[in-house]
């Protein structure tokens, strides 16, 4: 169908993530235009096309889906040995999949990117398909043993190579070829139900891209959680830090690629970090007949106190009252709906809680009905649709929500459905995560870009993209409010808040 | 204003407004002198003596855009209008009405503002007959039925001028159209709803009450004092009424008036019917009988239904005993000028000083003032049919009070009068 088609829309990750573009995309022409829309998040999709986490649950499953396809192995030695040495005979033959390599693109199912398959013969100490499964079982043993770390470990690519070397005797090599040999096998045996097979295959995609890149990657062992010290829950993670590799194949093939958002700013760190040079790099401002938008903001209370949501001032109850009658005010001078967005969670639950405690809540719900987003999704749909029933039929409604959340990536809140929305505090990341910290350590190495700097491009770009939800055309009207005293504060980026909303800012 | 930017960079806002944020670089309280600092535009000629204000030309390019926007619609055809108008005026008297955003508080201003509304809707419709409902702790009241004399109206609502409490929209719309369902079917029904609150709590479905006042075929309007609603729009859309929020005094004035000249009616609706009117006679002076609306012997001075001789006091009515409405001729010729209104007069070109064919000392037609005094050259209209020069306080008064041209109606030629009347 791809072929027919003159124009082709679908999600991200049916062009950048190796493992889907492969059976997806493989036909689209060289001349074909790309367009990534909303690509503000693009380099955090490229990052996670590339990462692989294996946990408990992961090997146990890979040890099940190990005997079970040495079952199939004997079956089929006793039933039809025939095929299994033709197999063998292909590989030999350099053949890595059943068939010819197509003569068009090769663009293979490989986690690893096409230009990094070495299309030479798939090594001699995994052909047969027992040798096969037995390094497997060895890789499985090893990573069960690292997950059984006390600690912390964050190891590059290449010291876990040396060491699965040490320790299981697996070469690079070997590891390059797991996933396609992995791939040939199950071919082989005609196994159809893959659904169960994912925990082998989440394997093989991590050994493949172990095997492959040298830098750009980390590899993280956590034994929990940090935010749960007592549940034991080891990951181990392959992190992907560089954004550019997903992408370059994309570059790379076809003729136009055009990358636009209405929030890509600043607009020079995005060729920074995807690795390409742009040939034309615009930016529009929105044109409006009239001030359709009010973006304000505001950094003290009314008593004249700082507010702000930084982690040192988070409970301190001046803040949280503050915070409180800044929404109390709000909510009995702005008609229909309002959406208010938090920090995380826990900071969500945390302040409701006190504003319950202080009767705020009670006030707020005279004028509105109070709605919430919980991590359920269902939940949080039946909360959006009653949300919207209340703003239709007059009563209004306020529609609590988080900046990272997938209300805040995915939902409009257009119309009379959002005339405000308040941004309590700026939403950075979890900055203690260990998968962070390695990736604005390779940033800083790699290129020049500061942590605090990416920190708070991140931080904006999610505020930006969540106060966007509002405002959908040019008829549309609607009030933003940054409720935090660290927007004012001029550093290197602050003009990464969109060009749009700072132009209101300036004029009003 | 650079005291104002910092401030708001350093202070951010508390709280604004929407409808009220003219982004002039304006603070709020600022701007509600805005309009009143007239010693701001005094102006000193070169003797150092002070300079009239000249906000005539404001006024009256105000009246035209008004005039213009009011007849774009109607400018070449004529339209059928509802002339015998029921109306609801539905007032907000919920706790949203104490606010102070209005001087002295909003409930003060709009009582104020809906007694000259009725006095001028009467002007206006003396055919048609209003109603007052309130809404109060989430209940609707009827304060009057319909009736069609003023001073009954305005004396309940002044009487009964205390808010508190929720509103809601969907209690008055029932309880108005529980009403508006027993008047005949030549009666245009109508509701102005004028709403303070920002929200409104319903113990149903608003949506099921705004299709039942669409099938009933009511029109609801709404004039909303805080913000636009959606449900309020929702509704005027639906019924085919008109949605507006009034930014301040002066705007809400101005959006309640427009409301007082008859709305065009809807197709359907509009079918011809023939309706019974009765004109009854003066009563002699010395004849005594027992009024019908005061049920007490009167001396003279009122008028008999021709149907049931009952007697009534005043003109237009409906009568108490048979039902048949009593009107005077005078009050249809004032619905008449609706059906046929004066087109809008064109504006002369601005004469220059020296162009000898322009006639140097024109008066204007209606008050014979000199149209353009001193060397100034003044600002007129003519009349298209009839070519006469009128002042611009002569087309405001013509258009608004008179309803008929002088020029027009002054002039002898027959073929004239009869081109005025197609």
């Amino acid at each position: 169908m791809v072929q027919f088609a003159n124009v082709i829309v679908y999600s991200y990750q049916y062009l950048l993530d190796p493992k889907v573009a492969g059976i997806i995309s493989k036909e689209l022409p060289k001349e074909s235009v790309v367009v990534f829309d909303e690509a503000h998040n693009i380099d955090n999709v490229c990052i996670e096309a590339l990462s692989v986490s294996v946990r408990r649950q992961t090997l146990e499953g890979a040890t099940r889906n190990l005997n079970r396809i040495s079952q199939e192995i004997d079956r089929f030695k006793a039933t039809d040995a025939g095929r299994l040495r033709a197999e063998y005979n292909r590989l030999i033959e350099g053949l890595a999949l059943r068939g010819n390599l197509p003569t068009t693109d090769i663009w293979l199912a490989n986690p690893a990117l096409p230009d990094d398959i070495l299309k030479e013969a798939v090594p001699g100490n995994i052909r047969r398909a027992e040798h096969f499964l037995h390094v497997l079982r060895r890789l499985v043993q090893y990573l069960r043993g690292r997950l059984e770390t006390e600690n912390v470990e964050k190891e590059s690519p290449v010291g876990f190579l040396v060491s699965i070397n040490n320790h299981a005797g697996i070469d690079q090599k070997t590891l390059k070829f797991c996933y396609d040999r992995l791939h040939s096998l199950m071919l082989t045996l005609e196994i159809t139900d893959t659904d169960e097979f994912l925990h082998i295959q989440t394997i093989c995609d991590f050994a493949t891209l172990i095997g492959t890149y040298a830098r750009g990657f980390s590899i993280i062992i956590e034994p929990f959680d940090e935010r749960m010290p007592h549940i034991p829950d080891p990951v181990l993670q392959l992190c992907c830090h560089d954004a550019s590799l997903a992408i370059k194949p994309v570059f790379d093939r076809f003729q136009s690629v055009v990358i636009t958002s209405g929030t890509l700013s600043p607009i020079d760190l995005y060729p920074r970090l995807l690795n390409f040079h742009p040939v034309v790099s615009r930016s529009f401002t929105m044109s409006l007949t009239r001030d359709c938008i009010c973006p304000m903001v505001l950094t003290r209370g009314s008593d004249q106190l700082p507010v702000s949501t930084k982690f040192d001032m988070r409970s301190d109850p001046g803040v949280v009252r503050n915070y409180g009658k800044l929404l109390l005010e709000l909510v009995s001078v702005v008609p229909d709906g309002i959406v208010c967005f938090f920090v995380s969670y826990s900071y969500m639950d945390g302040i409701i809680n006190a504003w319950n405690d202080h009767g705020i809540l009670k006030d707020i719900m005279q004028h509105k009905l109070v709605f919430i987003e919980t991590q359920d999704v269902v939940e949080t749909t039946l909360a959006l649709d009653n949300y919207r029933r209340a703003c239709d039929c007059g009563r209004g409604a306020v529609f609590f929500s988080v900046a990272r959340g997938k209300v805040a990536e995915g939902i409009d809140f257009d119309r009379h459905y959002g005339r405000l929305v308040i941004m309590f505090g700026v939403p950075f990341q979890y900055t203690l995560s260990k998968i962070l910290l390695a990736r604005l350590e390779y940033l800083r190495d790699n290129f020049q870009i500061k942590e605090g700097d990416f920190l708070t491009f991140d931080a904006l770009r999610q505020a930006a993209q969540c106060v966007g939800r509002v405002i959908r055309s040019k008829a549309d009207y609607g009030m933003m409010i940054f409720a935090d005293k660290r927007y004012i504060f001029p550093n290197s980026f602050s003009i990464t808040l969109t060009s749009k909303i700072l132009n209101s800012l300036i004029k009003g | 204003m650079n005291n104002g930017a910092d401030k708001r960079l350093n202070r951010g806002a508390e709280e604004d407004e929407d409808d009220e944020d003219d982004g002039d670089g304006l603070e709020a309280w600022e701007r509600t002198y805005a309009d009143e600092r007239s010693w701001e535009s005094l102006q000193e000629d070169e003797l150092g003596f002070l300079r009239p204000i000249d906000n005539k030309a404001i006024y009256h390019a105000q009246y035209r855009r008004r005039l213009r926007s009011l007849s774009s619609s109607a400018a070449a055809t004529r339209i059928q209008k509802g002339l015998i108008r029921y109306l609801y005026i539905v007032i907000d008297l919920s706790r949203a009405a104490a606010e102070t955003d209005f001087r002295p508080n909003r409930m003060v201003v709009v009582a104020k503002h809906v007694e000259a509304f009725i006095r001028e809707f009467f002007d206006q419709n003396p055919l048609s007959q209003i109603g007052l409902v309130t809404i109060k702790d989430g209940v609707a009241h009827c304060l009057t039925d319909l009736g069609g004399t003023p001073e009954a109206h305005i004396k309940a609502l002044m009487g009964k001028l205390e808010c508190s409490g929720d509103s809601s929209l969907q209690n008055a719309l029932d309880l108005v159209h529980g009403y508006l369902n027993q008047i005949p079917s030549y009666g245009h029904r109508e509701v102005l709803i004028l709403y303070s609150a920002l929200s409104t709590c319903d113990p149903g479905d608003i949506m099921e009450t705004v299709q039942k006042c669409k099938k009933s075929k009511i029109r609801c309007s709404v004039i909303g004092l805080a913000a636009e609603m959606f449900i309020c729009k929702h509704l005027c859309q639906e019924t085919g009424g008109m949605y507006s929020v009034a930014l301040d005094e002066a705007h809400f004035k101005e959006l309640i008036l427009e409301h007082a000249p008859p709305p065009p009616a809807i197709a359907e609706f509009a079918i011809a019917n023939l309706i019974k009117m009765g004109f009854p006679q003066r009563a002699a002076e010395g004849s005594i009988s027992i009024c019908s609306c005061h049920k007490e012997a009167k001396v003279g001075a009122g008028y008999t239904c021709p149907r049931c001789k009952a007697r009534v006091c005043e003109l237009p009515t409906e009568c108490r005993i048979c039902g048949l409405t009593l009107v005077s001729s005078p009050h249809l010729a004032r619905s008449y000028h609706h059906l046929f209104p004066i087109p809008p007069f064109d504006e002369v070109p601005l004469s220059r000083p020296n162009d000898p064919n322009q006639k140097a000392k024109r008066n204007c037609f209606g008050c014979q003032s000199l149209l353009s005094p001193g060397n100034k050259p003044g600002l007129s209209v003519a009349c298209p049919k009839c070519q006469q020069h009128f002042c611009l306080d002569c087309d405001i008064y013509i258009h608004e009070s008179l309803h008929n041209c002088p020029g027009c109606e002054s002039l002898r030629n027959s073929k004239s009068v009869i081109a005025n009347e197609t």
